[in-house]
């Protein structure tokens, strides 16, 4: 998990807010030890002017904690995950490798895409940058679990890698949830809809049907705590009538095809701890 | 798949009387040798163009009248779990939709069509007016095929089509099986409890898509192409809130179409790539999406499927557009 923001939501948090949160919630390093099937590694960026990106992760544990945060799953092979530099904004996993790649262009174009101060329809710069970078992990997350635990995907792939993102968003309380989904479905705001035949053709879904997809999961998953989507007309009220269920679709998913390789308890431990921090998303010196 | 099926649900049945033959001449064939090349972009507007004179008859030896044909499905093989029913439409202008669909027995041939599905509950398949071209399987509930999506069908189906022009039948007949079968694909991922990962409506776009080109080169060139077809023709602009629907646009079903086809059998199928209707950089993925589609009927749906039944189904002969009657 990257670096997260939430201060404020922490202290809620700490409330009980989180519906599976403990009376104080703890710190990854406290209480998890590291999927040790799970190979992390920075690599040296190719540009210098990656090398400051590199640091503030490796500062902040992000792949450390992502071993963590993946320590209740049961991986039939080793899963690696490395942050390096692409030559591309992206992030991507490679089926040959059995491994994820975060490129360091990914989390430096969130930086730039981030509005610096609440966008028009109220999105932070935390916002974006912590739950953008957040979704690209749980995304190829997605791709790369398909594949190691051989699940059957009916759908676009593509559309399940952003379900298994948004289903994870969602389990660690409304704070989190607005966080990361939020941030995660800015990104899909920013990007052009196919128009002509041809641009149809894609294997993606048109970045505009990804960010519903997202808020529509939220508000089946969560609906009080994006009310204000469909209030807002934002999410018409036709697709929101089937938010409901496509969230419980997600969930026996997830329920049938994950679980069984998931430590239960574990799960809960990890559920229970709080992995934003205040400072996540901001640059701090 | 061996023997020639001769496809299609019953519902090619809805064709009218005294229809072309569908095995008569299908336009959309490979290109001549070298035709492709040069094809820069897809011609504008409809894909299906008829464009007889610039393409060379399929490669495809087309199959022989079905002068006698396989054992045609006989209704007593019915899957007893489904029920079927043409409800009377309250609009009079319907009637006649209803009519004929009861007349060639559509429902019927469903139910013997779906026999192998092994259901731990009755589902209701009926034909119904609805006030809309679609209403969505509910949790529990029946499925529904409107009359207004058929009757939208048979407006959108061009009727003065040149001779050597794809037949109206089968955009007819491709468009309604896949109405079908998408319905019947989404009732049984509730009932059966189906892990599905993606969106549902794709989801079942897939499984029927799988099922269509499992009946042999034939009908699959009918069936894939004829949904394509209507997908195509329907022409509908998206624009910004129109992504908010569950449902994916015409134009991503179309492609979605062609890829499950062609990643099946890229020998029948390459000439939606001469003709520029797939493009090379999807068209690339199709084999590997299929693969990942026959992984996943395998592993999900097949355990629910009774398999020598399933190889009657198969063997049976479906979807006689020029049936008379």
């Amino acid at each position: 998990m990257r670096c997260l923001k939430i201060a404020a939501v922490l202290a809620v948090a700490t409330a009980g807010v989180m519906a599976h949160g403990p009376e104080s919630a703890a710190q990854p390093r406290q209480e998890l030890a590291a999927n040790s099937r799970v190979i992390i590694d920075y690599i040296d960026p190719r540009l210098q002017k990656s090398q400051a990106t590199l640091d503030r992760l490796r500062k902040r544990e992000v792949l450390e904690e992502l071993s963590m945060f993946l320590s209740p799953l049961r991986l039939p092979r080793l899963l690696r995950v490395r942050t390096k530099s692409c030559g591309q904004v992206n992030a991507f996993y490679v089926p040959a490798e059995w491994a994820i790649n975060l490129c360091y262009e990914y989390y430096e174009n969130l930086e730039a895409i981030a509005p610096q101060t609440a966008s028009p329809q109220g999105y932070t710069r935390d916002e974006v940058i912590v739950g953008g970078f957040i979704d690209a992990i749980f995304h190829e997350l997605g791709h790369a679990l398909f594949d190691i635990l051989n699940i059957p995907v009916f759908g676009r792939e593509e559309d399940a890698a952003d379900q298994l993102s948004a289903f994870l968003m969602l389990q660690f309380g409304k704070d989190v949830a607005r966080v990361t989904i939020k941030g995660a479905a800015f990104t899909y705001l920013m990007s052009k809809n196919p128009r002509t035949r041809t641009e149809f053709a894609d294997e993606h879904g048109a970045p505009a049907q990804r960010f519903f997809n997202y808020i529509c999961l939220a508000y089946g998953g969560e609906p009080a705590a994006f009310q204000d989507y469909v209030d807002r007309g934002v999410l018409p009220k036709a697709r929101a009538d089937q938010c409901p269920r496509e969230y419980a679709l997600v969930r026996r998913a997830f329920a049938k095809s994950l679980l069984p390789h998931i430590d239960v308890e574990l799960m809960k431990k990890v559920q229970s701890i709080q992995w934003l921090r205040e400072t996540d998303g901001r640059v701090t010196k | 798949m061996n023997g020639i099926v001769r496809l299609a649900l019953a519902l090619a049945l809805i064709v009218p009387l005294g229809a072309a033959p569908l095995n008569a001449q299908p336009t959309f064939g490979p290109s001549k040798p070298g035709a492709g090349a040069d094809t820069g972009k897809p011609a504008p507007g409809k894909v299906f163009r008829p464009s007889g004179s610039e393409t060379a008859p399929p490669a495809a030896p087309p199959t022989s009248p079905p002068a006698a044909p396989a054992a045609a499905p006989a209704l007593d093989w019915g899957n007893s779990q489904v029920d079927v029913a043409y409800a009377e439409p309250q609009d009079p202008q319907f009637r006649p939709i209803r009519d004929r669909l009861m007349r060639r027995q559509v429902l019927e041939q469903l139910r013997v069509f779906l026999s192998p599905l092994r259901l731990p509950r009755k589902l209701l398949v009926q034909t119904d007016q609805c006030n809309a071209e679609r209403r969505p399987y509910q949790p529990g509930g029946p499925v529904t095929i409107c009359y207004e999506y058929i009757a939208k069908v048979d407006r959108i189906a061009p009727r003065n089509q040149p001779a050597d022009g794809l037949p109206r039948e089968m955009m007819i007949a491709g468009a309604f099986v896949q109405a079908v079968l998408h319905e019947v694909a989404i009732a049984t991922f509730d009932i059966l409890e189906i892990p599905v990962w993606g969106r549902e409506s794709d989801a079942a776009d897939k499984l029927a898509g799988f099922i269509m080109v499992q009946f042999g080169k034939d009908v699959a060139l009918k069936v894939m192409i004829g949904a394509a077809w209507f997908f195509d023709a329907s022409e509908r602009q998206w624009n910004e809130s129109d992504f908010a629907s569950e449902q994916s646009p015409e134009a991503q079903r179309f492609f979605n179409y062609l890829c499950i086809a062609f990643g099946a059998d890229p020998a029948s199928f390459k000439f939606l790539i001469d003709q520029n209707l797939l493009p090379v950089r999807r068209a690339q993925r199709c084999t590997s999406e299929f693969y990942a589609l026959r992984f996943a009927f395998a592993k999900e749906i097949l355990p629910h499927v009774d398999q020598q039944l399933m190889k009657r189904v198969q063997s049976a002969t479906w979807l006689m557009l020029d049936e008379p009657k």
